[in-house]
């Protein structure tokens, strides 16, 4: 029985095991609260910059931006740091530059923002940037 | 017998009859009045919610305080935006006494906008009903502004900036002074800072003052002013009998903490205004110094509940030119302390309804031959504003235009000191109560 448990259900557990394994191993397991992470959008990053497809405020629109590269919005005008930087807005990327001062974390840029240094709520900002799409 | 000095400056004070409470209440019901600037919508991008509590203003988020430092001057980069905005304002008025009626009160022009990134400016042409299908157009407010950004001192921020304006107050980013709130307190005395004063320097005088925001906290200011002559304000739409008279030595000065903490925000400022005045202009000069402070602190979250909190105390030193003589020969006191106080609270709801209680008093010292008929210049008053703005958010059916529907209650409950017969009615006649001065309103604002 043991045996034919095994079988039957060895190779779905494996994966499955290997993929809590990735996540658990992750440095950003992104376990945010979406519905927080809105409310810290709004107060954080509302005034600059919108949810909505193809709106850009002072910055660009966020819609999608997780996997985005980065100064890549046809209609945005960026900075040459941020054009330039080579970066694509993984979750890891945008947890390294939004948890410090963004002036500090890619010089150049003309983004102002002093960094979020809340980690929940940085966990949150990022679930909800990733429900942006 | 009088030295003379003092015998030549005598003057008889002047009576305050009964329009002058009337005037009082159309000034602060239906005086200046500045929102959500569409223009400023379109040049940035963003929301009238992203600058404003309630989606059509006044009151100031952080941002729109620093869209302020900055001289207008933010931009979404995609290319030059005309500088125009228009204001439509119906209003049904309903006074305690008098008729009701309803119209369109008010056509507002407003220039307001960046010309390049460090020049911008807001100008605002006002066209009041006057009645009998008139209307009396002119100057409202003006502030022209350069500002040096992305400046650093000692590894801080630093914002440096030249306001040309003609409203001392008006420029401040806090929106706590009586010029930037546009409300102060009513009555038959009042402070050099308050709009609703009599002969008030709102609009009528033209200064320039030099500001600066270091490590996005401390800002401090410096300015002087001077009236514009009289054929200027009347050029300008406004009445010569309201001239604040000539101004002299006038010097204007500002500090304060601000403190944005994103989910709230608190700041505590000082203000300071001093000039000599010849009120009239050929007369002797008034000595006058405004010393304020004020306070304020805005709870707004994830700006699903918006509640501010506001406080503004100014104390006016006067050592006035001219000793007055009343009916009965008595003399006037030569020096007095005035104040004005103005007490808010307001609460939004996803910055489209809300509602404002506003305590305002005026108040100075007791003195039988300035202040007719009782000598008590003291004032009290409250303004009740519940209103709806259904545009101005993000994501709003349209961003680029707004609406606002309120309905305001203004209410004196003391004029002249006093409740009851107001202005003193002789025998027989019909008096007149600090509430026949009250006045319900509903307005219909359009911005695009």
């Amino acid at each position: 029985m043991t045996d034919s448990f095994l079988s039957r259900f060895g190779r779905p557990l494996a994966v499955l095991g290997l993929l809590v394994g990735w996540l658990l191993a992750s440095p950003l397991v992104i376990a945010g609260d979406v519905t927080a992470g809105a409310d810290v959008f709004k107060a954080e990053c509302a005034e600059c910059h919108a949810a909505k497809e193809g709106r850009n405020k002072k910055g660009p629109s966020l819609f999608g931006v997780v996997g985005r590269k980065a100064g890549s919005i046809a209609d945005y005008d960026y900075s040459d740091a941020v054009r330039n930087s080579g970066w694509t807005w993984t979750p890891e990327q945008l947890h390294t530059y939004l948890s410090q001062p963004a002036k500090q974390a890619n010089p150049g840029t003309k983004m102002k923002y002093d960094g979020l240094t809340n980690a929940k709520d940085l966990d949150d900002l990022l679930s909800y940037l990733g429900s942006l799409h | 017998m009088l030295p003379p000095r003092h015998r030549q400056a005598m003057r008889h004070p002047t009576h305050r009859p009964l329009w002058l409470g009337l005037l009082m209440l159309l000034l602060v019901v239906f005086g200046p009045s500045a929102h959500a600037i569409p223009a400023y919508a379109r040049q940035t991008g963003s929301a009238c919610a992203d600058c404003h509590a309630g989606a059509y203003g006044p009151q100031l988020t952080p941002y729109g305080m620093r869209f302020k430092l900055n001289g207008y001057t933010d931009t979404d980069g995609k290319g030059t935006k005309i500088p125009l905005a228009a204001q439509l304002t119906e209003t049904h008025t309903a006074p305690a006494r008098g008729d009701s009626t309803t119209r369109l009160t008010e056509g507002d022009l407003y220039l307001a906008g960046r010309l390049t990134d460090n020049v911008g400016g807001y100008v605002k042409v006002e066209a009041d009903h006057t009645g009998h299908n008139t209307y009396n157009t002119k100057l409202s407010n003006v502030d022209l502004r350069f500002v040096a950004k992305e400046l650093k001192l000692r590894g801080k921020d630093l914002i440096l900036g030249v306001s040309v304006n003609n409203s001392p107050g008006f420029q401040d980013p806090i929106a706590a002074l009586p010029n930037a709130a546009l409300i102060g307190p009513a009555g038959v005395t009042g402070s050099l800072l308050n709009p609703s004063s009599p002969n008030t320097l709102t609009d009528r005088v033209i200064g320039a003052t030099v500001y600066g925001l270091y490590d996005n906290n401390w800002y401090g200011e410096a300015g002087t002013y001077r009236s514009l002559p009289t054929s200027q304000q009347d050029h300008f739409g406004y009445n010569v009998a309201g001239d604040p008279g000539k101004l002299g030595n006038t010097g204007y000065a500002r500090f304060a903490y601000m403190k944005d903490m994103k989910y709230q925000f608190f700041s505590a400022g000082v203000v300071a205004l001093t000039t000599q005045r010849q009120l009239p202009r050929s007369g002797p000069h008034d000595d006058l110094t405004d010393l304020g402070y004020d306070l304020t602190y805005q709870y707004l979250g994830n700006r699903e509940h918006i509640v501010q909190v506001s406080y503004v105390n100014i104390l006016e030193q006067r050592h006035y030119g001219a000793r007055l003589l009343g009916p009965q020969g008595q003399l006037a006191q030569n020096r007095a302390a005035i104040h004005d106080q103005t007490a808010s609270v307001s609460y939004t709801f996803r910055q489209t309804y809300g509602v404002m209680v506003t305590h305002m008093l005026s108040s100075g010292p007791h003195d039988a031959v300035r202040y007719t008929p009782y000598g008590d210049p003291n004032a009290t008053t409250n303004l009740f504003t519940v209103f709806w703005a259904p545009f101005g958010k993000d994501d709003s059916y349209t961003t680029i235009a707004n609406v606002k529907l309120s309905a305001n209650w203004f209410r004196f409950t003391r004029f002249n000191g006093r409740a009851n017969d107001i202005f003193a009615a002789p025998p027989g006649s019909r008096k007149t109560n600090a509430s026949d001065l009250n006045a319900f309103s509903v307005t219909a604002s359009l911005a695009f």
